[in-house]
């Protein structure tokens, strides 16, 4: 399949080209958020530029008709990162116990994990929206962040992960006096470093991109996160396409941040989920 | 052996599932059912056993009935399209010795992006004045209202989400390809045999566990489609785009129709359920009657 060098630049060209059709529109938009706003969705480059959609959105826009934006962006940071850690740590410890662990009722807890896993969650929507609301947690971070403390996905991958750790490594440790939270910690864990990012990176993004959930328990502009608000920009703020271009830009960097800090890592952990 | 004092510490590793099972999974499950019997609008404090009524009226419904076709229309549309251009990036990219990091960010960044931004994105790109919409108006004639024209919407929905999953998916199929044993390909080069032969004969038979895995995640992202579909067409023009989620959403959260709308929900999970599993179990013996698997 190598081929040729003729070949391979061939490969490239095309690679290249397909890459800048999959980019291209992000790029549009980035271009778009810095345009003045007469030129904005006019021609794919903009001719004049202008920071005024970002200022528009950082000083709440004409006549002190202030949407929170600010806010929100702390709003999807507080309930993404809650979130995600509470999944990672839960993912873990069910995980360690269904990999690791000798009890009765695990293949029960197993298999209800799986079960749970390829049941159709929308059937779950609007008795979870009820269960938030009648404990008082409606429009509140919690109403945000708890029904999203567990990932199945993340049990089911860290379950994987460990089982394919050799069981020595966790009986000479529990030979010298170890406990079961210090053999997760400090022994599974720090061997399953790649597995880990890869899980806190489609975790974290799945949080920070819903849309349905967040939307629906939370009625306050001071509680929506910034995917929410973008959303709702629509209506109300359809005559603003600059703002909403730069709002895109913010809701979008953080993830690409996120992404190329651990790139290298994700490479290797996706290896395995690939198997 | 592990030793039976460990069975306690065992259920309390456990005990994040067990919680979360029972309060986000059993009790919502229980109660959807109890609330597709009633005619409860989510506010009023009283309501009443309609029995079965819910559900007669949803299947009725022309919302309901757009919801359950719009979905296999969707995967009509979605499945060959997310397929076809993983398969073409995955056979572009797969060993290219440089330039991997870009690769990979680049075709991950639609995976890793809000629907929301993508979605508007393609709304700005599609709008009235847009230089596309301007070059298909003066040089081509072409004056196309692409979310208000039934047929165009779908299309640019599906194409929204196959431009989401494609580098995800390539990923999949990279792996598969990278699993091929290189020896195949020499002795096939031996006995003369020709590309498009090399391609269909031997490398789609031996990528069918990969593209499988493909195929069965694009089936599943097909019954569950929201974001894009709310952000820009609500579920219009007439339906055209109504799927399960938009379906179910207006029913309990813009018409307040818990009990009925929770029916809908039952309706659509007993379906996806239903139909991916016949889903599945075609390919699985098609690709046994291929000798694929």
């Amino acid at each position: 399949m190598v081929g040729s060098s003729k070949g391979l630049l061939f490969r490239y060209i095309i690679a290249f080209a397909l890459l800048s059709v999959m980019v291209f529109p992000y790029l549009y938009m980035v271009l778009n958020s810095f345009a003045a706003w007469d030129q904005v969705d006019k021609s794919i480059i903009p001719s004049s530029f202008s920071f005024r959609s970002y200022e528009w959105l950082f000083t709440g826009g004409e006549g002190g008709t202030s949407r929170p934006w600010i806010r929100s962006f702390f709003n999807s940071v507080i309930v993404s990162s809650a979130s995600t850690a509470l999944m990672m740590v839960s993912g873990a410890m069910v995980a360690f116990a269904l990999a690791k662990m000798k009890f009765k009722g695990r293949a029960f807890i197993n298999n209800a994990v799986l079960f749970q896993m390829f049941f159709p969650a929308i059937i779950l929507l609007i008795p979870t929206f009820l269960i938030v609301q009648n404990v008082g947690m409606y429009d509140s971070y919690l109403a945000m962040i708890l029904p999203k403390a567990l990932s199945l996905w993340a049990v089911f991958m860290y379950t994987n992960f460990f089982r394919a750790i050799p069981d020595t490594f966790i009986e000479s440790a529990r030979l010298d006096g170890a406990n079961n939270f210090q053999i997760l910690l400090k022994i599974v864990l720090p061997m399953s470093k790649s597995i880990t990012t890869v899980i806190f990176l489609f975790l974290f993004m799945e949080r920070w991109t819903e849309l349905l959930w967040d939307m629906i328990v939370v009625r306050s502009d001071h509680m929506l996160t910034l995917n929410v608000l973008l959303s709702q920009m629509f209506g109300p703020y359809g005559g603003y396409p600059g703002p909403l271009y730069a709002a895109s830009v913010i809701l979008t960097v953080p993830i690409i941040i996120l992404f190329l800090c651990f790139a290298k890592q994700f490479k290797e952990g996706m290896q395995f989920t690939l198997k | 052996m592990m030793k039976k004092r460990f069975n306690g510490t065992g259920w309390l590793f456990a005990s994040p599932y067990l919680f979360y099972g029972i309060i986000f999974f059993i009790i919502p499950l229980i109660w959807s059912f109890y609330l597709a019997l009633t005619d409860w609008n989510l506010i009023a404090p009283v309501y009443e056993f309609i029995a079965f009524d819910n559900f007669i009226e949803a299947v009725q419904n022309p919302g309901v009935q757009a919801a359950f076709f719009v979905t296999f229309k969707f995967m009509a549309a979605f499945v060959p399209m997310v397929i076809v251009s993983s398969l073409v990036v995955a056979l572009v990219v797969h060993g290219l010795p440089r330039f991997k990091g870009l690769f990979l960010i680049g075709f991950f960044l639609p995976y890793l992006a809000s629907g929301v931004v993508s979605s508007l994105i393609v709304k700005g790109l599609l709008s009235y004045n847009s230089s596309i919409n301007v070059v298909l108006r003066d040089s081509f004639g072409l004056d196309i209202d692409w979310l208000n024209s039934p047929l165009s919407a779908l299309l640019v929905v599906a194409a929204i989400i196959a431009w989401k999953f494609t580098g995800y998916y390539a990923l999949i199929l990279t792996a598969g390809f990278e699993g091929i044993n290189k020896e195949i390909y020499e002795a096939a080069a031996i006995d003369g045999v020709t590309a498009s032969q090399r391609f269909f004969k031997i490398t789609l038979p031996l990528l069918y566990p990969a593209l499988f895995t493909t195929l069965i995640l694009s089936i599943g992202v097909s019954f569950g489609i929201f974001t894009e579909v709310y952000q820009l067409t609500g579920g219009g023009p007439n339906y055209a785009t109504n799927t399960w989620q938009m379906e179910i959403f207006n029913q309990a959260f813009t018409n307040l129709n818990a009990g009925y709308a929770s029916a809908v929900a039952i309706i659509a999970s007993v379906v996806t359920f239903v139909a991916i599993l016949m889903i599945r179990k075609i390919l699985e013996v098609w690709g046994k009657r291929n000798g694929w698997v």
